[in-house]
């Protein structure tokens, strides 16, 4: 049963995905804590750190959460819902692209969602350095980490790195 | 193939090689999987062209989705059909979901320790910060279109603090997005 969920929840997520998984992070923040209290927000913070210090790509972050949901299995169902329905869509487009090359419509799209991608991702960064009331540290850590960011082409492994050491000596 | 692919290009010869190519992306992609798809793919074993690399990835970019779980399906497809799509797919994955699985049953077994879970929380928070200035960077190009900036602001607000479900923001989004891009104001 709880599979199902999981399996309805993230082949839903897969077709609401875009800009990359970053700008979903918020929706399954909301579902998996807010909405279920599968796991803590702290929790989800942390294990969205295990998902970023890892090699591979970001959607992986939804394999973990199905793992603390539901063991392996939800992991597993968790990664291929996410993936396969878009995937499924993909396949089909690609062939229909060429077509659509210049097409007004497709450039009206991209501007649309612009705006889109932008705010959820913003809204991702907030919501996971805010786990529970307001905590000036996470945000120092978080400001500091998004202006190095900004500023510099430093490898932003680095940059989490220096969170964690910050996070040692801070919390 | 598109005529845009380049005659020097050869395209992965069996499954085998389209799964190692794909397994050496996902083993490598420390801080993203697109550089490191861009050099296997187009660098080292000129499976695509430049050009071919940009479109097939732009493609992935503006379909939902996973974009580089996309991408392996479409090129997995692009050659071998459907064998092609799930070798491609697994490949990509199989190894980076082995180790994040790892590294989260590390963390489980250490977590009750204050100074891990200080350090973990740490590393949540700077990647937080990295979500900020990813969107900074992909918003400067709005820098100045106060429509556009309004939206921006209504969805954070919508999502981070009113925590409105996606399901509702995304086609009330989209739609006010499309009017605005229609009438030229984005």
């Amino acid at each position: 049963m709880i599979l199902l969920k999981l399996a309805l929840f993230f082949g839903v997520l897969s077709f609401l995905t875009f800009g990359g998984v970053s700008s979903v992070v918020p929706e399954m923040q909301r579902y998996i804590v807010e909405e279920n209290g599968w796991t803590t927000a702290a929790d989800f913070m942390q294990l969205f750190a295990v998902a970023q210090s890892a090699p591979g790509p970001n959607v992986l972050i939804s394999s973990l959460l199905g793992w603390r949901v539901a063991g392996f299995a939800g992991s597993l169902v968790a990664l291929v819902a996410i993936c396969a329905p878009a995937g499924v869509l993909a396949w089909w487009v690609s062939e229909l692209w060429e077509r659509f090359r210049d097409s007004p419509w497709r450039s009206a799209v991209q501007r649309a969602l612009t705006p889109l991608v932008v705010g959820l991702i913003a809204a991702g960064g907030y919501i996971i350095a805010t786990p529970g009331s307001p905590d000036w540290r996470l945000w120092l850590i978080a400001a500091g980490s998004a202006a190095t960011m900004v500023v510099s082409k430093v490898n932003p492994l680095w940059i989490m790195a220096a969170g964690g050491v910050a996070g040692g000596f801070l919390l | 193939m598109p005529p845009a692919a380049s005659n020097e290009c050869t395209p992965p010869r069996n499954l085998s090689e389209l799964f190692l190519g794909f397994l050496s992306i996902g083993a490598r992609s420390f801080g993203g999987v697109l550089p490191w798809a861009h050099r296997a793919m187009v660098e080292e074993r000129r499976w695509l062209s430049q050009a071919d690399f940009t479109e097939t990835i732009g493609l992935c970019q503006v379909l939902p989705g996973p974009n580089i779980g996309n991408a392996s399906i479409v090129l997995g497809k692009r050659w071998f059909g459907l064998r092609g799509a799930i070798v491609a797919f697994l490949g990509l994955m199989g190894l980076p979901y082995c180790w994040v699985l790892a590294l989260a049953l590390l963390y489980t077994k250490w977590a009750s320790v204050p100074l891990v879970s200080a350090v973990v929380t740490g590393v949540g928070a700077a990647g937080a910060g990295l979500f900020l200035a990813t969107a900074v960077k992909l918003g400067r190009p709005l820098a100045g279109n106060w429509a556009a900036l309004l939206l921006v602001v209504a969805i954070f607000v919508a999502v981070a603090i009113a925590r409105a479900s996606l399901l509702f923001v995304m086609p009330v989004a989209v739609a006010i997005g499309l009017l605005l891009a229609r009438k030229g104001l984005l």
